[in-house]
Formats: structure tokens, C-alpha cells, sequence
């Protein structure tokens, strides 16, 4: 296939899908039936979407990146586009699977199937926009869908308190970042990425520090830098669950993506940007991991390690783009991709339990921590994927997690920087804190005496579990064997890093 | 005279809309208060891009910016009153305070 | 006969996929989860016993693990293959304990799959020679013992001791991490062949960095002080757990690095003495710690902190020699210790020594075998604990200063008391606990015998042990046959101070009524070793501000959206006004 055809029906086929599964939902539903076709299309409009995604992949690793041009949106499908859009569509086509049975029978269920393909749609065009403006465009399209998706259950308080807050927070980020374009448009005249980066001057002029400062804040509310991550805990809690996982999985990475886009054409101050996401990095950790320690809801925990895993990856990136070392961005594009299936696997597992002992029995409470003593007894396979979830998150080798935070941490040591290796002992602490709560869960569910919730439980459905053993799978597999996605994280890697070499090389001065 | 004090009067019309609309978020306490606060905020943005066009001399680019922000920022607007009206629907109130069950 | 490389993946991978299995056999059928546990860890222990010929001075296998990970890399020399068969033997006897031990238990299969999971893991520990790789092996095994500890889930001091002894050696964890992350960034990959033989080409600092970093993960690992509060804790765990990850295999951990980086960090300024000075206070502190517990598990733990304590000490004094075969003797006799120990608490439901006495008659070989180790563990010719504890004072005597070396006498001293103590608790007397008592199993005695035969005759092999090491040991450590070294520690001065002041320590015991006065007198020491010497407190302390620390930082949050908005303000002013200060 023809690398920019491939890119075409990458993007096309599931944004023709969205309204079409709609559509075909809805009139099953409207003719007395379910809504089943919308599952089903769902399923396979993103397995087919694998075929351009393949052909593409090869094409970007073999032969650079591909562009397209419509118009006034200009793509670019390179290193770092390609392991949005690979990580993107994985996840989202397991969530497919396991929001089958999660999701059927819910009010609105063909619209929940429809905003999930668009919504993978839009982070994938995020990977590729290769201009300002467009940037922003995709963004906002991703985060449009979001919130419908955060909300979805609109009769619950906590789901509409947490949609609302999700969409006020992001729309305040959203606005400062079109200021920041404002800015660095009436500075150079230009949009597309490479020419701001041609053009800047050298020292950087205030008014692009200004827009550098906007994008990093305006971004930073998605990816949920602290203390602009508020919205977080509790749009991912709320959210169902397949959708708690593709917004830690997926979406806030999305957002860290599109700032390190941003930040990219501002590259001649790389070395400022680095030091700042260094900065953010700590402080995202230690706030996520003690924000955590004491949470009760299982789902609301999860959500807070997120905000200390995007410390992890923010101090990968920071390191690449301040000091230039690849190892850097190769790590924190593993971690990434392996927050995206760690995460993943963790609000999918909590959220077959919670599906199991709540939802299936008509109630919304909360999962909490006491609803998983003794789960181990009774959904063997569940409890040991939420074991597995929980320690790779927590760093424990060996699970993927260990792995892709040992290159953020080697990265770290190889500037030779005494701060910079201060930073990676204080982010070691900092996973062995995280430890003091993901471990207790693993305890919970191996205890013989089962909570009430789990002596009433309904059985977990083959196609939920599905899922879940395949990203168990995958987390070991990537732990014994990290070097598996090197071919994909390291060309992106190279890639950022060369983005951001003009600044980076100053750093060596 | 005027090409130079346009964008000028253009600029502080932005940092006024952009200082209006925070305020607002900051101090109200009403859901719908809030949402015209972000429409003032998006607005100064709207601005900001306008003026970014005619200070780079792109006045075009910069209109078709705006236009397209104008489109989104409906959209965000309708999800907004949306969920608002929800929220009325649930909680029996708009008042941000109440709408505070999720913390810690 | 397969050649090494196999072997050595073959003692890791037997008893990893043995634990898979038993995972997938599920707890239904009890009968062939034990079958199995059986037999991967016999056919694990054969192919690590099949190294012994074999061995390598150099890396054998080369397998890429990707960029930043470096190869896969196993250094099977005499040092790593006689730890990888001191885990598998050992492990196949505690499993073999098991059957009996565990017979009924729930959740069978997580107990074998963690304990044949640890096994493999301990085998590619010693056998790395790739740093990260150590690494990874390092905190697979703090992982199995973490889930053992707490392997009663139900029990909630078994979750707390659990969760202890995985953050406390992950803590002590990071010195290692910093030590190999160190390596990377200045030597470009994690060869430790190729550190060890060129240490002197990495900045002194930075080497000297390293050498304190290793120095923690080992005492983390090892329970040494001021990290030795988890070990004793760890006891919640069914004891032939203890018995193999606590006592025999995984706390060696600590002593294998130390012995194994010796040569490169012998000459950072300080650190001998630092490791002499760890060893020394810990081997004292414990031993008194030993003497005023009443929980027999919770005795033998602090004795092994404080023989642990004997070979940190004999490496910093340069006695890697000395150090290894301590930690030869004391793996055997420990395990046996703690084996028997498990029967008698098997027998009598209580770990409370106060509750036991007069077990002699109902349990005969328990008897016997438990006092061969306690023998051995006070240093009583001719077993084996003598000869090698000879040899630790005699090494520190020669290299270290003279005040570790009273130490280390001292706690001989005490090590024979409190042995004597334990032992007469337990099995003389009156009879206290009012239950019936039934002997060990057969599978328990099966397990029991060889280890006891161990401690009677290890001590013969010192010589061709010494070969056996070979290049392991630093230069200039060419040992004598088994004769010559044997003579040599028989006739050492120090053999004979050593042997007074245990025969001090037995007669303490005898004449305890007497001195009961004196006792009175140390009762200050006393409670403050049955508190742990206040480290416990500091452990607490640690817990509680991090919790409350946690807490206060959970009010900022307070879930109105204004404040939310306000907090994006904040962070952009911030930002802005470090770009601006910064003026970049």
C-alpha cells in the first residue's frame, strides 16, 4: 500500500466509522432490537483500521516520515506520530472488546461506541499534525469527545461534577494555548512546526518564551501536570471504565505528545523546556504518589498514580530535550507505551471487578479497596491481571514497568549531572512510595475471607477477560524482553531529539 | 495613525477579555456564569489570533484561524450548557460549591 | 552432558517453569502441586550441581536485551555456582519440608509458584554478570519474599511485615540502582567482568559513590544495621520460607555483592572500614537482641542478622575466604535450624518458646538434629560453624581493627548463650504447653537428615572450597589443602581466645541462677534490645509522616472548580516568572 494512502485511510476510515456505527446503532435500536451492530462495527472498524496503520508503520520506519497535505491541514506521519498511533490504536481496539459487555444494555450505548473511534481518530491526526494550528484542531477535537465520554452516564452526580470540571479546566488550557499560537504566529508569520523552528531567533525572543510558557501551561492542564491536574482524578474515576482507561492510557499522554510538539519549534530554548519538565516531573510524582497512599476507591487510586507516572515520563522527555540524550526520549516513550498497557490493564481489571460486583447488580457504588479482600479466590484470573497491573505500575522487574523506568533513570545518569542523578534517586523513592499502595492490593486479593461484594459477585465474562490476558501477556513479555519495541520507540526518540538538538547543544556549553 | 493604534486598542481589548474572563472563573459560583466566563476568555483568545494575523501581515490566515476557533469553542459551549442543564437536573442547583462531592 | 551456558539457563528456567505450572495446575489438586515442586526443584539442583565441572572464568551466553539493558550475560565461576547450589539444594529441601509443613494449606499454588520463582531468580542473581541484570534478579527476589512474608494475607502483621521487608531492601535497593545506572554512564555498558578488572578507569568519586551505594543495598538486603528491623519481622512467613529465603539464600545476597565487587572497591578510601564497622555492630546488637526474645522463629532470625553480621565483617577485614565459607556453614546449619524449628512449631501451634519445653520425648530426631545446628551456630568443635567462625576472627584479626574484633568475640560469646538458652527452652524442662504433640512427618525428616549430615562433615571440604572459588577470591588468597587450613586455624592464638570466651558463654548459661544479679544490672539493655535498639520507633516514625504528610496535602484538594482554575493561574505565573528570572 502506498505510505500516504495507508496514512489517508488511517485517519478516514474511523472518522467515516463514527457516524456510521451511530447510525447503525441507532436504527437497530429505534427498530426494537440493541445496539449491537455498533459494537461490532466498532470492534472492526479499528481492527481493520491495523491495515493502514501496519503498512504506514513499515513505511516510517524503513523510509522517514510520510507527509500529506489537504488543503490547509498539513500531516506529517513521523517517528513519534507513529508511536501515538500504534499505542492509540492498540489500546483502543482492546477497550472495543471489553466494553462490549461492560457497556451493553447502557442508554446511549451506539453513541459511547461512536465517540470511542473518533476519539482514537483524533489522538492519531494529534500524532501526525505537523502545523500549530492543526495541532491545536485535533487536540480539541480529542478533548470535545472526551468529555462527552467522561459524562457519559449522565444521571450519576459524580460523573456530571467531574465532566463538568473536566471541561471547564480543559477549555481554560485550550484557550491559553491558542494565545501561545497567537504569539508565536505574530513573531514569525508561520505555523508549520519546522519553519517556527528555522526562523527563531537565537536568544530566544521574549514573546516565544512567553508562547513556550502557555503551551507548556495550556497542554499541561491535559497531561495533568501538577498543579494543573485537578481535573483528573476524578474525570477518571467517574468515566466508565474502558474510558478511565483510554484517558490514562492514552489521552493524557496525547496531550504530553502535542506539548512536546509545541515546545519543538521552540526548540533553540530546549535547554529551559528540559529544565522545566524536570521540575514538573518531580513534583508530579511525589504529589500523584502521596495523593494516592491514602485513597480508598480503587479507581480514584489508579487515577493519582497516573499523575506520578507522567512524572516519570515528563523527567525522560525533560532529560532528552535538555540535554539531547536519546535514551531519554527512547524511555519515556516506553514508559508511554507501557503506561498505556499497564493503566490500561489496571482500570480494565478494576473495572471488571467493578462491573462484576456492582454494575451487574444495578448498583453504582464506587470499587472500593475493602470490595477486592478475597477476590483472588473467586476471579482467579481478574485478581492475578490486577496483581500484575499493580506491580509493574509500582516498578517491580520482572514487569514492563521496571523497564522503561530504568531507561528514564539511565538517561538520567548519562548527563553526568549530579542534579539530574539527584532527580532519578528521588524518583527511585519515589517508586518504591508507590509501592506502600499498590502492594497492600495485591494482598487484599489473596486474603481467604471474601468482602460481602465479592461473595455476591457475578462471574466476569470471557470477553472482558480477553483483553486482559492479552496485555497481561504483554507486560511480562515487555519485561523479560524490553528490547521488543525498540524498533519503535528509539526512531522516534532520534527524532525528538533532533527536534530539539539546536537548544539541547547549548547545554553543553 | 490608525494602522498603528489598532492593533494597540487590539491588544488591550485582548489582555482586557482575557483578565475579564479569568476573573470570572475565579469568582463566580454559578455554573452558567462560569460558561460565559470561558466564552469571554475564548473570545480575547479569538482576538489575540486576529491580531497575531495582522501583526504578522497574514490577515487571511489569521480569519480563518479565528473562524475555525469559532466553530470549536461552539461546540465546547453546547457540551457546556449541556451538561449544565444536567447538573441543574441532578444536583437541584448550579452552585459551584455544591458541585464539590469530589475532593481529596 | 549439556554445556554451561545451557545449564545455567536450565537451573533457572526448571524451577520458573515449575512455578508455572504448579500456577496453572490450581489449587484442586494438592497432591500434584507438591509432585511438581519436587521434582523442578530436584531436576533445578541437578543441573546447577552439573556446573560444578564446568565452570568459567568468563561470560558465557550473549543475548540482546535492547539498547539501554545490555546483554545477557552469565559469569558461571566457582563463586556463583557455589551459591546457585546452595539456593537450589536447599530450596529443594525446604520444598521437600513443605509437603509436610503445607499439607492442607489454601492457596498452595501461590506458596510453591513464589517459593520455585524465588529459587530461579536466586540462581540468575548469583549467575548475572550483567549489572542490571543483578539488579532485576535483586528485586525478583524481594519480590517472591515480599509474598511469602505476607503469604497469610488474612493475618494483617504478616501484610505489615510483608510490605517492611519489600520497601526496606527496595530503599537500601536504590544504592545498587545508582551503582549500575553509575556504571552505565561511565563505562557504557554493565560488563561486571569488565568493571572489576578496570575499576581504577571510572572517576574516583564516582567509584567511591558506588562502593557506599552497593555497601547499603547489601546491609538492606542482608538486614544489617541500621536496616535489620524487617528480618526478625519476616518471620510471619511458614517457616521453611524462612528457612530458605531468610536464613539460607536470599539475605546471602547482600554478602555475595559485597564479596563479588571486593576487588574493585578494596581500595576506596574508607569503605573496608565501613563494612567492618556494619558488621561488627550489627553481629553484637543482634545477638544481644537474640538473647531476650521469647519467639523461637524471632531467635533465630536475630542470630542469623548476626552471623550475617560475621561474614560482612570477614569481607571487610579481606577475609572473602573466610566469609564464603561461613556463609557455606551457616546456610546449612541455619536451614536446619530453622527446619527444625518449624517442625517443633508445627508440632506445638505456638512460636512462644515459654509455651514449649520438654519436647525431647515426643520428637527424638527433631531433638538431635536441631542441637547438631545449635552446636554448630555457638561454635562448638568440630562442626562446621567452628572452623569457619575461626577462620571470620582469625581474617578480622589479621584486617581489621581491634575493636570489631572484641565485638565479634563478644558476640561469640553470646552466641553460645543464647543458643544454649533456646535449645533448653524448647526441649528440656517440664512440659508446658497442655496439647498433644505429634512428631515430625516423614517428607519434614527427609528434609531434616542431609542438612544435618551437612553440619557434621561441610567443614572437610574447606580445601578443595578454597579451589573451588579459585580466581573468585582476590589475589594473593591461595588457599591450602584442607589439612594445612584445618591445622592452621587449630593452632591459631585466636582460636583459643575465641574458644574460652564461648566456653564463657556456656557457662554463663550454667550458672545463670548465680548471676542473676548481673542480669538485674543489664536489665536497661535487655528492654532496649526487646524494643530493637529504638529502630523500630524510627521505622514508625518514618510511616507516620509520610502518612501524615499525605493527609495534609489531600485538604489542598478540595474539589471546587474555582480553585481548580485558579491552581492553572498559579502554575502559569510561576512559570512565566521563572523564564523570567531565568532569562533564558
Amino acid at each position: 500500500m502506498n505510505p500516504i494512502l495507508a496514512l489517508t485511510w488511517l485517519l478516514l476510515l474511523p472518522l467515516v466509522a463514527s457516524p456510521v456505527i451511530y447510525l447503525a446503532g441507532r436504527i437497530s435500536f429505534r427498530l426494537g432490537a440493541t445496539a449491537a451492530p455498533a459494537r461490532w462495527l466498532a470492534v472492526l472498524a479499528l481492527a481493520v483500521t491495523g491495515v493502514p496503520l501496519w503498512f504506514l508503520g513499515e513505511a516510517v520506519l524503513a523510509g522517514g516520515p510520510v507527509s500529506l497535505s489537504v488543503g490547509a491541514i498539513s500531516l506529517r506521519m513521523d517517528g513519534v506520530g507513529l508511536v501515538v498511533a500504534v499505542t492509540v490504536m492498540a489500546l483502543t481496539f482492546l477497550v472495543s472488546i471489553f466494553s462490549i459487555p461492560y457497556m451493553r444494555g447502557e442508554e446511549g450505548e451506539e453513541k459511547y461506541y461512536a465517540l470511542l473511534v473518533s476519539m482514537a481518530a483524533t489522538m492519531v491526526g494529534l500524532g501526525c499534525a505537523h502545523d500549530l494550528f492543526n495541532l491545536w484542531v485535533w487536540f480539541e477535537a480529542m478533548t470535545v469527545t472526551s468529555f462527552l465520554l467522561v459524562a457519559f452516564y449522565r444521571e450519576q452526580r459524580g460523573a456530571l461534577e467531574a465532566g463538568v470540571k473536566y471541561l471547564v479546566q480543559s477549555a481554560v488550557g485550550s484557550a491559553l494555548v491558542l494565545i501561545g499560537i497567537a504569539f508565536v504566529f505574530a513573531q514569525t508569520g508561520t505555523l508549520d512546526l519546522q519553519q517556527v523552528a528555522a526562523t527563531a531567533a537565537q536568544p530566544t525572543p521574549p514573546q516565544l518564551l512567553a508562547a513556550g510558557a502557555l503551551f507548556l501551561i495550556g497542554f499541561g492542564v491535559k497531561t495533568a501536570l501538577v498543579p494543573l491536574h485537578t481535573w483528573l482524578p476524578d474525570a477518571h474515576s467517574q468515566a466508565p471504565s474502558g474510558i478511565s482507561a483510554m484517558l490514562s492510557g492514552v489521552v493524557i499522554e496525547a496531550g504530553l505528545v502535542a506539548m512536546l510538539r509545541s515546545l519543538g519549534c521552540l526548540a533553540p530554548a530546549a535547554a529551559t523546556w528540559g529544565a522545566l519538565l524536570l521540575g514538573f516531573g518531580a513534583l508530579n510524582m511525589i504529589v500523584g504518589n502521596l495523593m494516592a497512599l491514602r485513597q480508598t476507591q480503587v479507581k480514584r487510586l489508579f487515577a493519582y498514580s497516573s499523575v506520578s507516572h507522567m512524572g516519570y515520563m515528563l523527567i525522560g522527555f525533560g532529560v532528552a530535550v535538555g540535554y539531547g540524550i536519546v535514551n531519554g526520549a527512547a524511555g519515556g516513550f516506553f514508559h508511554l507505551l507501557n503506561h498505556a498497557l499497564m493503566k490500561g490493564l489496571a482500570f480494565m481489571a478494576a473495572g471488571a471487578l467493578l462491573y462484576s460486583l456492582h454494575v451487574a447488580r444495578g448498583s453504582h457504588a464506587p470499587l472500593t479497596v475493602d470490595d477486592l479482600n478475597g477476590a483472588g479466590n473467586r476471579y482467579p484470573m481478574t485478581a492475578f491481571a490486577l496483581s500484575v497491573a499493580v506491580l509493574a505500575l509500582g516498578g517491580l522487574p520482572p514487569l514492563s514497568g521496571f523497564m522503561s523506568k530504568w531507561q528514564i533513570f539511565v538517561a538520567g545518569f548519562e548527563t553526568r549531572s549530579t542534579g539530574v542523578e539527584l532527580l532519578v534517586i528521588f524518583a527511585a523513592v519515589n517508586s518504591v512510595l508507590s509501592l506502600a499502595y499498590y502492594a497492600p492490593l495485591v494482598n487484599r486479593m489473596y486474603r481467604h475471607e471474601p468482602s460481602a461484594a465479592v461473595a455476591a459477585g457475578r462471574p466476569v465474562s470471557f470477553l472482558m477477560g480477553a483483553p486482559l490476558a492479552v496485555l497481561t501477556l504483554l507486560v511480562v513479555v515487555l519485561g523479560f524482553w524490553p528490547g521488543l519495541v525498540d524498533f519503535i520507540t528509539h526512531p522516534a526518540a532520534v527524532h525528538l531529539v533532533s527536534i530539539f538538538s539546536s537548544g539541547a547543544a547549548l547545554a553543553q556549553f | 495613525m490608525m494602522s498603528l493604534s489598532l492593533p494597540l486598542m487590539a491588544a488591550v481589548a485582548v489582555l482586557g477579555l482575557l483578565g475579564i474572563g479569568l476573573l470570572g472563573l475565579l469568582v463566580t459560583r454559578n455554573l452558567i456564569k462560569v460558561v460565559v466566563g470561558l466564552q469571554v476568555l475564548v473570545k480575547g483568545a479569538l482576538l489575540a489570533l486576529l491580531l497575531a494575523g495582522r501583526l504578522s501581515g497574514q490577515v487571511q490566515t489569521g480569519q480563518t484561524l479565528a473562524l475555525t476557533v469559532i466553530v470549536a469553542d461552539t461546540i465546547v459551549s453546547v457540551v457546556a450548557l449541556a451538561l449544565a442543564v444536567q447538573v441543574r437536573r441532578q444536583f437541584g442547583t448550579l452552585d459551584l460549591q455544591a458541585l464539590s462531592t469530589l475532593r481529596r | 552432558m549439556p554445556d554451561i551456558s545451557t545449564l545455567a539457563i536450565l537451573s533457572i528456567a526448571l524451577p520458573w517453569a515449575g512455578a508455572v505450572l504448579i500456577w496453572l495446575v490450581r489449587d484442586r489438586q494438592p497432591q500434584l502441586q507438591h509432585a511438581l515442586a519436587v521434582v523442578f526443584t530436584l531436576a533445578g539442583a541437578a543441573a546447577a550441581l552439573a556446573m560444578i565441572p564446568q565452570r568459567s572464568e568468563v561470560n558465557v551466553l550473549d543475548f540482546p536485551l535492547g539498547s539501554a539493558f545490555g546483554q545477557v550475560t552469565f559469569l558461571p565461576d566457582g563463586l556463583a555456582v557455589f551459591l546457585a547450589v546452595v539456593a537450589t539444594t536447599i530450596g529443594c529441601l525446604a520444598v521437600v519440608f513443605s509437603v509436610d509443613y503445607m499439607k492442607g494449606e489454601k492457596q498452595l499454588g501461590r506458596y510453591y509458584a513464589y517459593v520455585l520463582f524465588f529459587i530461579g531468580s536466586m540462581v540468575g542473581l548469583v549467575l548475572s554478570s550483567n549489572l542490571l541484570l543483578i539488579f532485576v534478579f535483586w528485586e525478583i527476589t524481594a519480590l517472591c519474599s515480599y509474598a511469602l512474608i505476607s503469604f497469610y494475607n488474612d493475618d494483617p502483621k504478616a501484610v505489615t511485615a510483608g510490605i517492611e521487608a519489600l520497601i526496606i531492601t527496595q530503599v537500601g535497593g536504590i544504592g545498587l540502582l545508582a551503582g549500575a545506572l553509575f556504571l552505565y554512564a561511565y563505562q557504557g555498558n554493565y560488563d561486571v567482568p569488565t568493571f572489576l578488572a578496570g575499576a581504577d578507569r571510572l572517576p574516583p568519586n564516582v567509584l567511591a559513590l558506588m562502593a557506599f551505594g552497593f555497601l547499603v543495598a547489601a546491609a538492606a538486603k542482608s538486614a544489617q544495621f541500621p536496616f535489620q528491623t524487617w528480618l526478625p519481622d519476616a518471620m510471619e512467613a511458614p517457616t521453611p520460607v524462612s528457612a530458605l529465603i531468610h536464613a539460607a539464600t536470599m539475605v546471602n545476597a547482600g554478602v555475595y555483592l559485597l564479596a563479588r565487587f571486593y576487588p574493585a572497591f578494596e581500595a576506596v578510601p574508607n569503605w573496608k572500614l565501613a563494612v567492618v564497622s556494619v558488621g561488627a555492630i550489627t553481629a553484637l546488637m543482634a545477638a544481644v537482641m537474640a538473647l531476650v526474645s521469647n519467639d523461637l522463629k524471632r531467635v533465630l532470625a536475630y542470630s542469623t542478622v548476626s552471623q550475617l553480621g560475621y561474614m560482612v565483617y570477614a569481607i571487610g577485614a579481606g577475609g572473602i575466604f573466610a566469609s564464603q565459607f561461613h556463609l557455606l556453614s551457616h546456610a546449612v546449619f541455619k536451614a536446619l535450624l530453622f527446619l527444625s524449628a518449624g517442625a517443633v512449631i508445627h508440632a506445638v501451634h505456638t512460636r512462644d518458646m515459654r509455651e514449649m519445653g520438654g519436647l525431647g520425648k515426643q520428637m527424638p530426631l527433631v531433638k538431635v538434629v536441631m542441637i547438631i545446628g545449635g552446636l554448630a551456630l555457638a561454635g562448638i568443635p568440630v562442626l562446621n560453624g567452628f572452623w569457619s567462625k575461626e577462620l571470620v576472627l582469625e581474617a578480622g584479626h589479621e584486617g581489621g581493627p581491634l575493636w570489631a574484633w572484641l565485638f565479634m568475640l563478644v558476640g561469640a560469646g553470646l552466641t553460645a548463650l543464647y543458643t544454649l538458652r533456646f535449645l533448653t527452652m524448647v526441649f528440656y524442662g517440664e512440659p508446658r504447653s497442655g496439647q498433644h504433640v505429634h512428631d515430625a512427618g516423614p517428607a519434614m525428616k527427609v528434609a531434616l537428615v542431609p542438612l544435618a549430615l551437612g553440619t557434621l562433615t561441610t567443614w572437610l571440604l574447606a580445601g578443595s572450597f578454597g579451589h573451588f572459588l579459585g580466581k573468585a577470591l582476590p589475589e594473593g588468597h591461595d588457599v591450602e589443602s584442607t589439612g594445612a587450613l584445618l591445622l592452621q586455624v587449630a593452632t591459631a592464638p585466636t582460636t583459643f581466645v575465641a574458644l574460652a570466651v564461648v566456653a564463657l558463654g556456656l557457662a554463663a548459661w550454667w550458672q545463670r541462677a548465680r548471676l542473676a544479679g548481673l542480669a538485674h544490672s543489664l536489665r536497661g539493655i535487655g528492654t532496649m534490645a526487646s524494643n530493637s535498639f529504638g529502630f523500630e520507633a524510627i521505622n514508625r516514625a518514618v510511616v507516620s509522616v509520610t502518612e501524615a504528610s499525605a493527609e495534609s496535602l489531600r485538604t489542598t484538594h478540595n474539589g471546587v472548580l474555582n480553585w481548580n482554575v485558579m491552581a492553572i493561574l498559579v502554575g502559569l505565573v510561576v512559570v512565566l516568572a521563572i523564564l523570567a528570572l531565568g532569562g533564558a
